[in-house]
């Protein structure tokens, strides 16, 4: 038996998420993203769904569809998926992610069809009709997907109701991780799983080579650079997203303006951030430990410094710290208020994350030095602070799940090309785990664990039941290759219970399997030699 | 009974009849064969609750022997063992036996067995640890769990093995089961890594550094388990660590492997080689464990650091930075917990704070919460700061505090004192700026915040204060001081009190050539010279008084002498300081005698300050010392007290005859105690406390009292005979004191009736304080009592009309085996119920005795609840002046050991 494993996205590559993993018989798809990178054309943006089933009959090539988060580059492509190419089975996510995936798919769709001018591939109805095939899921909730397929969701912090997830065909197991942090924020939790026997891992690996230092030290900074502008009579933008970061930021502000005593006005800008944040407060179980045992007293999501923005402020005087969209202040309201605030060195621009393109926080974060922008004639004199903020975890994250797992084999997706290699040997050579990164459209296999129902002789579970210990002295292994420590030559006391390795597989011609004693396999074999 | 009986056929008991039958098994008075007809109803229907009162049945019943339990033979076996193990609490379960149980079919019995083995019955340990090696690998996860876990509480009950090899062999099969699948396992099994790690590491000096970096490198590794508890529980067990390597500390600190250790020529090639191995499993483990979800496992690291930043300064230094970013975390919780760890590096001087600590750590003078600002001003009140910008920023950002916080004035005025007193010469460097801006603020009309002043002063005296030299500090300083002397004292509470402070401060405002030779402070000089007269409310006198003599403000150069004799070894430090203290008051005795109790009282209350101080900066080494000296000192202060309204000239114009009264019942409380709950006397030193006493009776003569004279006379006559007695085998020389009341006692009759009270005087004239020497055999005799998980919100249960047992803690020090102890338990309307604690029941030294003790309890009435206040007391000389209680009780008063206890009860409904 073998696993197969088709990669239809994000292999070496980041952008639209797509594996389709075969397991005994069952052919699962997890995640069902879109390359947000390439909007203006479709065969790139999409996943091949072709390799699946070259003649489209999706339905009974997959068993199901299993969606980790409501991120684009992983549920972008489902609605295309199920009203376009015709997919009509189930498809799990949990709670969160079905809450906020609508908001996600018609917001993408919108872009698409308003800003690119592009044809309509589906309607706004039409993603409401995909969401009706979302089964929801709680976590280490196991489901049945039918008879011999189980899966099971794990905590995987990233974003709210992110989840990795365990599939089981037969004696064959997986994991299949999505984005995942391994360090908590203000407002999410670390991943959490428990330890199992798996044969494959397939991980993320966005930062398969750096390693993060302590949040506590980027926090500081954020608060020192915030803090320090803000009682010098300055004003904060920071540009964010709304779902997320903004929402950990602000935790982490109001958090040190109870402490502090700051009176000075935190802002977010209409519409989305607000609605976001009533999202967060409905979904407080799905957020941290810290936040759930603050819960009883003050939902965390209630910010009691945070008033809402209006355009009219923007020219305000005073100190304030305002959150507003989009991140990449490529335009829309970040980009106004940037225009206005910029021109003063009092104030201060704090751009979380990296950006990629020709975006304003791209030219700022790459260059301090271009304070005069050509394109939007400003003059950029304002202070500029860069937030190494990042809901994924890092290659040290990666290595100690692997670890604590411990897999038979590990897939990396979801990463950059010499990373992912770089990668790669670390976990073969340090872990001593085989370990695969695949192109995409290339398919694994592997093998697969598979055993043998047997019956048991009663001899057999008497003595698995009766304790069978024994010592003895014998020189380790490891302790062998180390040179100075003069260990070698002692031998070491170590315990062993042969009970279970007692048992021997009979296989009769014709007959099912049967565990035996070793002692009555003696007495049997003593009976056929009197035979013969 | 019998109607009990019928309905316990097969269905499980009620918890009604199961509180009833608790009730009888529990009072002594049940008769044996009612005890034995319950107990065979109970393992008839073993469930939790039966098998509950069985063990309790067990503990409270030493004569209820295994006999007793009858098994039916259809219950489940591993319920036949909690049953039979239960009624075997305290006894001895034979080897075999246990063997037998472990090997036997029943995986839960065995569970229960390698639980419990070592600590609910006695197992020999080479079968006990063989037994539990070899059950770590039982294929059943939570055999193997229960196996670890016998092995973690066999170390934690002090167990040890000299078998290095299977000490070994523990460790690494407990190190295998750090990645057992079961997280309950893997709990268990990090335990053991920890307990039994250090045992490995401490077995061969040669080894411990190996191994305790093996510990490390193991606990480190778990940081990243997915299981809370898991990690938790590896933080908590590198608190334990008494050496590391530096370069794996630092490690522990950086998520980047860093490519070869650090060559430490002291640690040899070995060292490096086992760094390499070990620092993948190490890397970040602490970072990971700071910035953990669980405020739990963040508290835990906090707190080893405590114990990791003693082992390298260096590591100590790097660790600082990552503890000064907790002080951003969310939990008040563990932001309090670094605050305590960087506090115990200050005091360990590890704690090195540098300009980009300062934003984190002054910020938390701002935070909102008190317990945070308080904590890091204790920090400020020890760390020693390295230069004069660090000095000054922590002056500016207190002040700050002091502004936006004034409800912590009197905190914040102690940390000034405290940081004055360590940074002598920055207060030097920077007192020419304070005394413009206090001069400016006292001596012109302008406005000024006085907290701010009075903040600044405090900074400015408190290390002169102490200090002989002065140094360029203006005289009119400590004038000021004194106007703001109602404000400021309690900065200096700690060295002095207020009347001394004062007397201090006008001293030096005195003398603007200050110096060291002006105090003479030569041992024997005449300690009290006669002042013209005396100085009355002086204590709540605020304005200059020039007529104090100097001779009040020797207390605290005293203070400043001492700190320089901290080097000798405590124990001798301790010795000669109490005989310098105890030769005080016989020195005063004449002036007692003058008439001139006020000003001894107040030398006396600078020689308690000194006592007290000396006790709270010691370990235990010289506690029994100071402990005697604190008492004496207090029976010295009464007795001038009480002699000073009892001399001829001034009996009837005093106190009130009901104050006296008041003095004289403490004054005989205090000297009871000084006979009581002291030990290892000279015959001398005997005799000096008896005298006292028989001072205290004879001033009770002295008091026109007629009510209790009889009861005093035979007091007092019981106590002469006694020291007769002494005095006969050591053949020491009465005082002409003891001979005097002799003769007294000789011509009095015990009915009274012709006693002349004027006798009595005289002979008080012929008393004098001796001398006591200290030879250090001296024992203080006392215990700890206490009660867990027992407050308002977690009452005992009980049922109304039954007893109920009330489970003791309790630590004896220094308590001699003839001794007879009672524990006495008392309700608020008076009644008192004694209990006879047997010390032949518990094992322990004479020094210490430590054991629990279940109390039963009867008088349990109809109320709701109930507040029982316990309290343990020593028999001692004196007999008791109650008539003796009617189920027996002390037949002599009590000397109480330890302070009451509070037990709080609850009422529980029968339904
Ligand atoms: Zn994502």
């Amino acid at each position: 038996m073998a696993i197969e494993t088709l990669v239809l996205g994000a292999g070496q590559d980041i952008g639209k998420s797509c594996v389709v993993v075969t397991i005994n018989g069952k052919r699962i798809m997890f995640d069902c993203g879109i390359d947000t990178r390439f909007f203006d054309s479709p065969t790139h943006r999409y996943p091949d769904f072709t390799l699946i089933s070259p003649n489209r009959d999706f339905n009974s090539a997959l068993s199901c569809i299993i969606i980790t988060h409501f991120h684009l580059d992983h549920i972008g492509a489902l609605a295309y998926f199920t009203e376009v190419c015709g997919y009509n089975g189930p498809i799990y996510m949990t709670y969160p992610t079905k809450a906020l995936a609508p908001m996600m798919l018609e917001d993408n769709r919108k872009v698409m069809v308003d800003r690119l001018g592009e044809e309509e591939l589906f309607s706004a109805d039409q993603i409401a009709e995909c969401m009706k095939k979302v089964i929801a899921v709680n976590l280490r909730q196991t489901i049945q997907v039918d008879e011999d397929l189980q899966i099971r969701a794990y905590y995987a912090g990233h974003v709210i109701g992110a989840a990795m997830f365990y599939a089981k065909v037969g004696d064959a197991e997986m994991v299949y991780t999505g984005d995942y942090n391994m360090t908590p924020d203000r407002h999410l939790g670390a991943a959490q799983i428990d330890r199992l026997r798996l044969d494959l891992l397939i991980t993320e690996s966005t930062y398969a080579t750096t390693i993060r230092d302590s949040r506590y030290a980027r926090e500081r900074e954020f608060l020192k650079a915030v803090h320090k502008c803000v009682s010098s009579g300055g004003k904060v933008l920071i540009p964010t997203y709304a779902l997320g970061r903004a929402q950990e930021l602000c935790i982490l502000l109001e958090d040190y303006w109870e402490r502090m005593k700051l009176k000075v006005p935190i802002y977010f800008s209409a519409g989305l951030t607000i609605q976001a944040n009533v999202y967060h407060k409905m979904l407080i179980s799905w957020t941290s430990q810290k936040i759930k045992d603050r819960f009883s007293k003050h939902n965390a999501f209630d910010f009691k410094n945070v008033k809402k923005f209006e355009r009219s402020m923007i020219d305000a005087p005073g100190p304030c710290v305002l959150f507003a969209t989009p991140e990449k202040i490529s335009s829309g309201f970040s980009l106004e208020v940037f225009k206005h605030w910029a021109v003063s060195e009092n104030n201060l621009v704090s751009l979380p994350g990296y950006f990629v393109g020709e975006t304003m926080g791209h030219k700022l974060t790459s260059n301090k030095q271009a304070k005069d922008d050509a394109d939007t004639k400003i003059d950029i004199r304002c202070q500029v602070h860069q937030l190494a903020f990042s809901p994924h975890t890092d290659s040290k994250g990666i290595m100690d799940l692997v670890n604590f797992l411990s897999p038979k084999h590990v897939i990396l997706v979801h990463g950059e090309k010499h990373k992912m290699a770089t990668l790669k040997d670390k976990i073969h050579s340090e872990l001593g785990i085989q370990c695969y990164d695949p192109a995409n459209n290339e398919t694994i296999y592997i093998p697969s664990t598979h055993y043998v129902n047997a019956e048991t002789s009663d001899t057999f579970v008497r003595s698995c039941l009766k304790p069978n210990f024994t010592f003895q002295k014998c020189s380790s292994v490891d302790i062998c290759n180390s040179t100075t420590i003069d260990k070698s030559l002692m031998p070491e006391l170590q315990v062993e219970d042969e009970r279970v390795a007692e048992g021997v597989l009979v296989v009769d011609k014709g007959k099912k399997a049967k565990v035996l004693h070793q002692d009555e396999l003696l007495l049997m074999l003593g009976e056929t030699k009197q035979d013969s | 009974m019998a109607e009990q009986q019928d309905d316990t056929s097969e269905q499980p008991l009620s918890l009604r009849t199961l509180c009833t039958m608790r009730s009888f098994l529990l009072h002594p008075s049940t008769s044996k064969r009612t005890v034995s007809s319950i107990v065979e109803t109970l393992t008839r229907t073993p469930t939790h609750h039966t098998l509950k009162l069985l063990s309790d049945a067990a503990a409270h019943r030493p004569d209820l022997g295994p006999s007793a339990v009858v098994l039916p033979a259809d219950s489940s076996p591993h319920l036949t063992v909690e049953v039979l193990a239960s009624s075997l609490t305290d006894l001895h379960l034979d080897d075999a036996r246990f063997a037998s149980l472990c090997f036997g079919d029943s995986v839960a019995a065995r569970v229960w067995m390698l639980r419990n083995a070592g600590s609910k019955f006695e197992v020999r340990p080479g079968l006990l640890l063989a037994v539990l090696l070899g059950f770590t690998k039982d294929p059943y996860p939570y055999v193997r769990a229960a196996a670890l876990e016998g092995l973690a509480g066999f170390c934690e009950r002090g167990g040890e093995s000299k078998d290095v090899e299977l000490v070994e062999a523990c460790y690494r099969r407990a190190v295998q089961l750090l990645r057992d699948m079961d997280p309950c396992a893997r709990l268990s099994a990090v335990r053991v890594v920890a307990s039994w790690g250090l045992m490995l590491a401490s077995s061969n000096s040669d080894m411990k550094t190996y191994w305790s970096n093996d510990v490390f490198a193991k606990l480190c590794s778990m940081a990243r388990d997915m299981n809370m508890k898991v990690r938790v529980e590896a933080f908590d067990g590198l608190k334990k660590l008494e050496i590391v390597s530096e370069d794996l500390l630092l490690q522990s600190l950086s998520k980047r492997v860093s490519g070869h250790g650090k060559q430490k020529q002291a640690l040899g090639q070995s060292t490096s080689e086992q760094f390499v191995i070990l620092a993948t499993s190490v890397a970040g483990a602490i970072v990971h464990g700071l910035e953990d979800e669980f405020f739990e496992v963040r508290k835990s690291v906090c707190k080893s650091l405590r114990t990791l930043t003693r082992l390298s300064a260096e590591f100590a230094r790097e660790a600082l930075d990552s503890l000064m970013d907790v002080l951003n975390d969310g939990s008040t919780v563990v932001r309090l917990q670094a605050l305590e760890t960087m506090h115990h590096m200050a005091i360990s001087g590890r704690l090195k704070l540098h300009e980009k600590n300062l934003h984190m750590f002054f910020g938390a003078l701002v935070d909102d919460n008190w317990d945070i600002r308080h904590t890091d001003r204790k920090i400020l009140k020890v760390v020693k700061l390295n230069n004069l910008a660090l000095f000054k920023s922590s002056i500016d950002r207190l002040l700050g505090n002091l502004d936006s916080y004034p409800q912590d004035e009197a905190d914040v005025f102690c940390t000034f004192s405290h940081l004055g007193r360590n940074h002598k010469k920055f207060v030097s460097l920077i007192i020419k700026d304070t005394f413009e801006e206090i001069e400016a603020a006292l001596e012109g009309n302008v406005e000024f915040n006085s907290a701010r002043i009075a903040a600044l002063l405090i900074l400015s005296i408190s290390a002169p204060l102490l200090n002989a030299d002065v140094g360029r500090i203006p005289a009119v300083m400590f004038s000021y001081a004194v106007t703001f002397l109602g404000r400021i004292y309690n900065a200096f509470s700690d060295i002095m009190d207020r009347d001394s402070l004062l007397a201090c401060l006008c001293e030096k405002s005195r003398s603007t050539e200050y110096s060291a030779t002006n105090i003479d402070l030569v041992e024997g000089e005449q300690q009290f010279p006669l002042l013209e007269c005396d100085a009355p409310n002086f204590a709540s006198n605020e304005v200059i008084n020039s007529k104090i003599d100097s001779h009040i403000t020797r207390e605290p150069k005293e203070v400043a002498n001492y700190q320089i004799e901290q080097q000798r070894s405590e124990y001798d430090e301790v010795i000669k300081f109490t005989n310098y203290i105890l030769a005080k008051p016989h020195d005063m005795w004449q002036r007692i005698q003058s008439g001139h109790a006020n000003e001894v009282l107040r030398s006396l209350r600078c020689l308690k300050e000194l006592t007290t101080m000396k006790f709270d900066s010691l370990g235990s080494g010289g506690a029994d010392a100071l402990a005697f000296t604190l008492l004496y000192l207090r029976v010295i202060e009464l007795l001038s007290e009480v002699w000073e309204h009892l001399l001829p000239a001034k009996r009837l114009c005093t106190l009130g005859i009901g104050k006296l009264e008041f003095k004289l019942g403490k004054l005989e409380r205090r000297v009871k105690e000084l006979i009581s709950r002291f030990t290892g006397f000279s015959a001398q030193d005997e005799l000096n406390v008896l005298e006292l006493m028989l001072l205290t009776y004879a001033l009770r003569m002295c008091k026109d009292e007629i009510i209790g004279m009889n009861h005093t006379i035979k007091r007092l006559s019981t106590l002469y005979l006694r020291v007769e007695s002494i005095l006969k085998e050591s053949s020491a020389l009465p005082s002409n004191f003891i001979v005097e009341l002799g003769k007294v006692l000789s011509g009095t009759s015990i009915n009274g009736a012709s006693c002349n009270l004027l006798q009595f005087d005289a002979s008080l004239e012929f008393f004098s304080l001796k001398q006591f020497l200290f030879h250090g055999q001296i024992k203080h005799v006392k215990a700890e009592l206490n009660i867990s998980n027992n407050d308002l919100e977690h009452p005992l249960p009980f049922v109304s009309g039954l007893p109920v047992g009330v489970p003791c803690e309790i630590i004896l020090h220094n308590i001699s085996s003839e001794s007879r102890l009672w524990l006495r338990m008392a309700l608020d309307d008076g009644f008192i119920h004694h209990l006879f604690l047997d010390l032949d029941r518990f094992e322990g030294s004479e020094e210490v005795t430590k054991f629990t003790f279940v109390a039963p309890f009867y008088r349990t009435a109809e109320a709701i609840c109930l507040t029982l206040k316990i309290c343990i007391g020593l028999e001692c000389l004196f007999e008791n002046v109650s008539p003796v209680q009617r189920f027996g009780g002390p037949k002599r008063e009590l000397a109480l050991l330890c302070k009451e206890k509070q037990v709080f009860l609850y009422k529980v409904n029968k339904d």
